[in-house]
């Protein structure tokens, strides 16, 4: 385990974005390989599945043969793990609504200081090393000192590496409804008006709870020299017909900064470690301990650039679980396998939402399908 | 052309349509019948080979298979519209009248199959296209408009299409007909009809339900019959992409001494990729795929002991475990093959969620024994394997034609009433 862990690391150690494809796939391939062996010997039901794939993982000549497992096989109580009861320091829970089971993430101590190393890494990549007042919009409760951190807090706290001071600028209200604390904010904006400051929130928090108002109350924060990051997906402001470039100018009205400082990153905790914020040129990029495929339905091979497909991404990073290879169920598409503009090497890609429901399927459709309540 | 089929987007244009079928008279069972046969023939052309069930339409549509089933469900002499004599009394099937349709959104010739029900019964049919299935029912029906210079058929059908959230427009269809035909899932069964239809008006709801294949052990332990029937299964699998009631889900496979389950496995493999060669699906959606891959998953992360078969791609999965227990179904040319001790045992823990049982066993008796089992259960068809998608009435235990028409009896006066009689004496 201890020579797995180092070559984790090795590969944790080089810059995100600097690795030319052709020479990095040969060392990812077969870490990967001894990482599925570590997490089948660790693993008897995930051993089974890794069995019956139908290429022997030995074998395997590219990562897109491995065998993924879906990522609602993550949704388990106790959470789908690898390591001992023992050794499990936290636990991420992505966000559900009710009804739903989260994808519980065992984390053991190896796994999680990885985590941090590689958002850190991420992110540095696009913000630069140095620590800045850091503005969280969102209540500070979202990062609990519990056994269980949900995946806001898992943003958040990810981002806390280059955090001079950190700022929660809402506070719950009786019924616990999301309240904007407008004197905070402006004191902050005061003290903060020239210095480089991050600022992070759910995108629909952001919108909901902070642009909104604040446009129609016609505040401007005048925070020119500003980086605000948001996650968490566009379904939600896309049934208010918002898209990214009003999104942005919203953002960038109230904060009274340029649009290009607006960051949106794709990451789901079951990626622990790897978030895809947007480059310059509009791209998602893949880091040197990641990688990801946008496979056909179809078919379930990989797509070529250009065309749409379902998101499977890779890691390196997670012993404690088994997150390496995981077939989501969002959409995307590959814009190249390596040459953004950018200059980050290595894959780029486009998302492109999350895979629709399924229509009404046949009268054999016992108990799935609960969505459409006429025949379509 | 453009009569029969028609976006609607008033309730009026709905009440209207049926105010039009209500002018339409009377036609037999054999007029219906002569046009059915001639549309059977126009359907027959290369383009039409492409839409799955069409073969099932075409056979269905003849006047040898709907003669039998018309005299044994409306009675002799009902082909010429003729009376049947009960005693003293007479009876004769009359229409309910107008009949509307709603059928699942996604089997190509159910719309039309149900459509056909009602009006071998006389009914004048309102038909509620699903989107997703308007391109081929406007080939079929084109079929048919060529078929009946007369509109003898035509004149009685109206095929309306809408966007499935319209409330207001299901409510006014179901309000402008006498009978429903309801095909479907659950929650799709279950909002049709808690439609404010007339109070007289007759509803045939066919509901969600799987089926499930058996074999018992002589049946599969001889390689040439295993061959065959894998590729029953197979065929049975690959229909309707495994998205109709009647489609298996399950197959129980009874222990054979001396012959590993995985000797059974490996046959139906074999079956499954030359079905795949024949018939590859041209599209998919994604949450399908997901759910695939989401089965095989969960199968061998279920329990170490599960195996299962499947290729790189989504096409066909087949998964082996044991027990009785039948899983969810994935609805995507996945089965799960059950090994059991004795298929009677399985068998005897079906239920009503059941309707077709397709059947491989060696010994008749042994057959009947199961049949009869599967029956008291809750099963409503119990059929050889390969037949399974076979669509003939009754279906979930219903006539399907029938339903829609009411027997209307004549009880004829013995004698003229004598002058002191008492009432009764007559």
């Amino acid at each position: 385990m201890s020579a797995l862990e180092s070559r984790i690391d090795e590969l944790l150690a080089v810059p995100p974005y600097a690795l030319a494809p052709q020479n990095r796939e040969p060392a990812f391939l077969a870490l990967l390989k001894d990482e599925l062996d570590y997490a089948c010997s660790r693993n008897s039901r995930y051993q089974n599945y890794v069995r019956h794939w139908p290429i022997e993982v030995r074998a395997a000549l590219k990562v897109a043969d491995l065998p993924y497992l879906p990522v609602s096989l993550l949704k388990a109580e106790p959470a789908f793990a690898l390591a001992e009861p023992r050794e499990i320091k936290k636990t991420l829970t992505s966000s559900f609504t009710t009804g739903q089971m989260p994808s519980r993430i065992a984390l053991d101590s190896a796994t999680a200081r990885r985590m941090s190393k590689a958002v850190a890494a991420i992110t540095q990549d696009f913000l630069g090393a140095h620590r800045r007042p850091y503005l969280v919009v969102d209540v500070p409760g979202s990062v609990a000192k519990g056994p269980e951190m949900g995946a806001r807090g898992a943003a958040i706290q990810g981002l806390m590496p280059f955090a001079s001071e950190v700022t929660y600028c809402m506070r719950p209200d009786d019924a616990g409804a999301l309240m904007l604390e407008l004197d905070k904010l402006l004191a902050f904006a005061k003290a903060h008006r020239d210095s480089p400051v991050l600022v992070y929130g759910f995108t629909y928090i952001l919108w909901e709870h902070f642009v909104k108002p604040l446009i129609s109350n016609s505040v401007s924060l005048g925070m020119a020299n500003i980086h605000i990051l948001h996650s968490g997906g566009w379904k939600l402001l896309q049934d208010e017909a918002v898209d990214k470039k009003s999104f942005n100018r919203g953002l960038a009205q109230v904060f009274g900064c340029s649009a290009d400082r607006v960051i949106d990153f794709y990451g789901m905790v079951e990626n622990v470690g790897v978030i895809y914020p947007d480059c310059a040129e509009g791209n998602k990029h893949v880091p040197a301990f990641g990688d990801v495929i946008v496979r056909d339905p179809l078919t379930l091979e990989p797509v070529e650039a250009g065309k749409q497909g379902m998101i499977q991404v890779c890691s390196v990073l997670p012993t404690s679980f088994p997150g390496h290879l995981l077939l989501t169920e969002d959409l995307a598409e590959i814009v190249s396998s390596d040459g953004c503009r950018c200059g980050r090497r290595g894959t780029c890609f486009h998302f492109a939402g999350r895979v629709p429901k399924s229509e009404l399927r046949g009268c054999g459709n016992i108990s799935r399908s609960r969505e459409p309540a006429y025949p379509r | 052309m453009n009569d029969l089929i028609r976006n609607v987007d008033t309730p009026e244009d709905i009440s209207a349509a049926a105010a039009e079928l209500r002018q339409v008279g009377a036609i037999t069972p054999n007029a219906t019948l002569d046009v059915f046969e001639a549309w059977a023939d126009a359907l027959g052309t290369p383009e039409m080979a492409a839409i799955p069930g069409i073969t099932f339409l075409r056979l269905w549509l003849r006047r040898n298979t709907l003669e039998p089933i018309i005299t044994r469900e409306l009675g002799q002499g009902a082909l010429d519209d003729k009376w049947m004599e009960d005693g003293r009394a007479r009876l004769k099937a009359y229409p309910v009248g107008v009949v509307g349709h709603w059928p699942a959104g996604n089997i190509e010739i159910q719309p039309l199959l149900s459509m056909t029900c009602a009006l071998l019964g006389g009914n004048r049919c309102l038909v509620r296209i699903p989107k997703g299935l308007r391109d081929q029912t406007r080939q079929l029906i084109e079929k048919l408009v060529q078929s009946d210079s007369d509109h003898l058929v035509t004149s009685r059908i109206r095929l309306l299409v809408f966007d499935h959230e319209r409330l207001d427009l299901h409510r006014a269809m179901a309000q402008s007909v006498d009978g429903a035909m309801i095909w479907g899932g659950e929650e799709a069964v279950t909002e049709v009809r808690a439609l404010p239809f007339p109070h007289w008006a007759r509803l045939a709801v066919f509901g969600p339900r799987i089926s499930v294949a058996a074999i018992d052990a002589p049946s599969w332990n001889r390689p040439a019959a295993r061959d065959v029937f894998c590729r029953r299964i197979a065929r049975d699998v690959w229909q309707f992409d495994q998205q109709a009631c009647s489609s298996p889900q399950v197959l129980f496979l009874e222990t054979s001494k001396g012959h590993p389950a995985g000797e059974f496995v490996q046959a139906l493999k074999v079956a499954f990729e030359a079905e795949n060669r024949v018939h590859p699906r041209e599209t998919i959606q994604a949450s399908l795929t997901s759910a695939i891959c989401q089965a095989r998953a969960s199968w061998l992360l279920e329990d170490v002991a599960n195996s299962a078969t499947f290729p790189t791609g989504p096409e066909w999965t087949i998964l082996l475990g044991q027990g009785s227990e039948i899983p969810q179904p994935t609805g995507g040319r996945t089965l799960t093959v059950l090994e059991v001790t004795y298929l009677l045992e399985a068998v005897a823990k079906l239920n009503g969620n059941v309707q077709t049982l397709g059947l491989a066993m060696v010994n008749p008796e042994s057959a009947a024994t199961v049949a009869a089992v599967a029956a008291f259960r809750g099963v409503d068809r119990i059929v050889p394997l390969g037949r399974m998608h076979v669509f003939t009435p009754p279906w979930d235990g219903v006539d399907l034609i029938r339903i829609m028409v009411r027997m209307v009896r004549h009880v004829r006066w013995s004698s003229e009433p004598s002058e002191g009689a008492n009432d009764g004496e007559w």
